[in-house]
């Protein structure tokens, strides 16, 4: 699949994320005005979509919150960082470099964010920073870069965030079914909200789980490494994330692919078959493997 | 009648693929003319770092005239080339002149030692990088988009759309010799 493919196709399941969002809120709707209240499904419509784009312009504020990260002011705090990032985006043909942000937590990792490529950013924790060579640090940089310039960010970020907004919705209607039960008489009526809450979650996750498509970390490797020329470096990089055992402090489910390395615990034992059908991430082994096919070289 | 409604066929098809071809040719020279853009930042801002080197040179070491003329003349030779190929033989040359300069340099400490010095030497190295990664991301946005237009069937419409094959940001050794020789002249 070629670059113009991946970002068409990109494109393509951007809308339909939102198509789906729109559809999700609008059968909540529907399902509260036939069984409940008329007037009270239209307010339901209404607030959700009011909410989800709110939530989409804020998705800056969102992602950086959840991830615990701060701006970098200006390019005196940290010159190589900054020059690294510029020279990084030149070589993607991006027309602006991506603001910088860091994540104080000393467990190496990095994430990339943003609606359009001229709004995007990259963090990188404080550990990566300290941990990387200069080589490496590149290589990771270039990593978050691709996914920005084949708009794997937009769509990776509209999915937390609209996932999260039906998340908070089924939450609503789950309340509201209990609150019913405990009242007067035990009316049909009350179960309906259980069954929406019920019937959206699948739904949502299985939206997400096309967001996170696994073959868009293998493209981001290949494309760093095309970027630097230098498919190594990405495979170095991977590796060192891999001997390290830290994970992030402030791991959060909903914005965890959009980082590097998947920063939430993996489940050992019984659970882990489950955990892996549901891993945002690829083995970093295979990742690695796939860099030294490409690149002709093995790491010791 | 089946002979139209073959030809109207015929037609529909050919325009719809003008229409593919066209907008296709037109967004691959967009981002050919962006990578040309990303390198021509990073070249002027080479080019507007090369005074102030040869200012802080000449403080310590003026006497290494040949030196420090070869970078201004490569410097002046970058600002006059008109095309990508001239830019590229240049910017060689530039680097050329830039890395003897600095190979000098190392023969005056307090040269080596000024704040100044190394901010700039810093800075042209930043800038360095950057025009290598502006040279990968414009050679390979020129290779895919002379593709385009020179493959067949596209390369029988192309030209009359206006679409050309772009020159590669990479000079041969003739490209440098043919602007050596004008320096040579002017230093005559």
């Amino acid at each position: 699949m070629t670059l113009q493919q991946q970002i068409r196709a990109n494109r393509l399941r951007s809308a339909f994320v939102v198509l789906l969002f729109v559809l999700l809120i609008a059968a909540v709707g529907a399902a509260i005005a036939f069984g409940v209240d008329r007037s009270l499904g239209v307010g339901v419509v209404a607030a959700g979509l009011a909410y989800g784009v709110i939530s989409l312009l804020s998705s800056r504020r969102m992602v950086t919150s959840l991830a615990h990260a701060t701006p970098v002011a200006s390019k005196a705090d940290d010159p190589e960082l900054f020059r690294m990032v510029e020279t990084v985006s030149i070589a993607a043909g991006l027309a602006k470099p991506p603001q910088i942000w860091v994540i104080d937590d000393p467990a190496p990792n990095a994430l990339a964010s943003g609606l359009r490529p001229d709004t995007s950013l990259v963090a990188v924790t404080t550990g990566l920073r300290r941990l990387m060579s200069r080589r490496e640090l590149e290589a990771v940089i270039a990593h978050e870069v691709a996914h920005i310039r084949n708009r794997d960010t937009r769509l990776m970020t509209m999915a937390a965030v609209l996932v999260g907004v039906i998340a908070m919705i089924c939450d609503i209607a789950f309340r509201m079914a209990l609150s019913g039960r405990g009242r007067r008489d035990q009316s049909p009526v009350s179960v309906i909200p259980v069954i929406i809450a019920l019937v959206l979650a699948p739904i949502a996750a299985v939206m997400l789980q096309m967001a996170l498509s696994r073959r868009r970390e293998f493209l981001a490797d290949a494309s760093a490494a095309a970027m630097l020329n230098d498919a190594e470096a990405m495979a170095l990089a991977l590796r060192k994330l891999q001997l390290d055992q830290q994970t992030l402090h402030y791991a959060d489910h909903a914005i965890a692919h959009l980082f590097i390395e998947s920063p939430v615990h993996r489940i050992r034992g019984v659970g882990e078959l489950l955990g892996s059908l549901f891993q945002t991430h690829p083995p970093l082994d295979e990742r690695i493997r796939r860099l030294e096919e490409a690149g002709g070289f093995r790491l010791g | 009648m089946t002979l139209a409604i073959v030809l109207a066929a015929v037609g529909a098809v050919l325009v719809a693929y003008l229409l593919y071809l066209y907008n296709r040719l037109v967004r691959l020279r967009n981002e050919v003319d962006t990578g040309w853009s990303n390198i021509d930042v990073t070249l002027k801002r080479r080019t507007d770092l090369i005074p102030n080197l040869v200012e802080a040179v000449k403080g310590y070491a003026a006497h290494e005239r040949e030196v420090l003329q070869n970078v201004t003349e490569a410097r002046a030779a970058l600002q006059a080339a008109q095309t990508p190929i001239a830019a590229a033989a240049a910017d060689d040359l530039l680097g050329l002149a830039l890395d003897r300069l600095f190979a000098v340099a190392e023969a005056y400490p307090d040269l080596k030692a000024s704040e100044n010095f190394l901010h700039l030497q810093e800075e042209l190295v930043d800038t360095e990088n950057k025009i290598a990664a502006a040279r990968r991301y414009y050679n390979q946005t020129v290779m895919v988009s002379n593709n385009a237009v020179q493959t067949f069937p596209a390369l029988l419409f192309a030209g009359a759309l206006g679409f050309r094959a772009r020159e590669f940001f990479e000079a041969s050794e003739e490209d440098r010799q043919a602007i050596q020789v004008t320096f040579d002249r002017t230093t005559a």
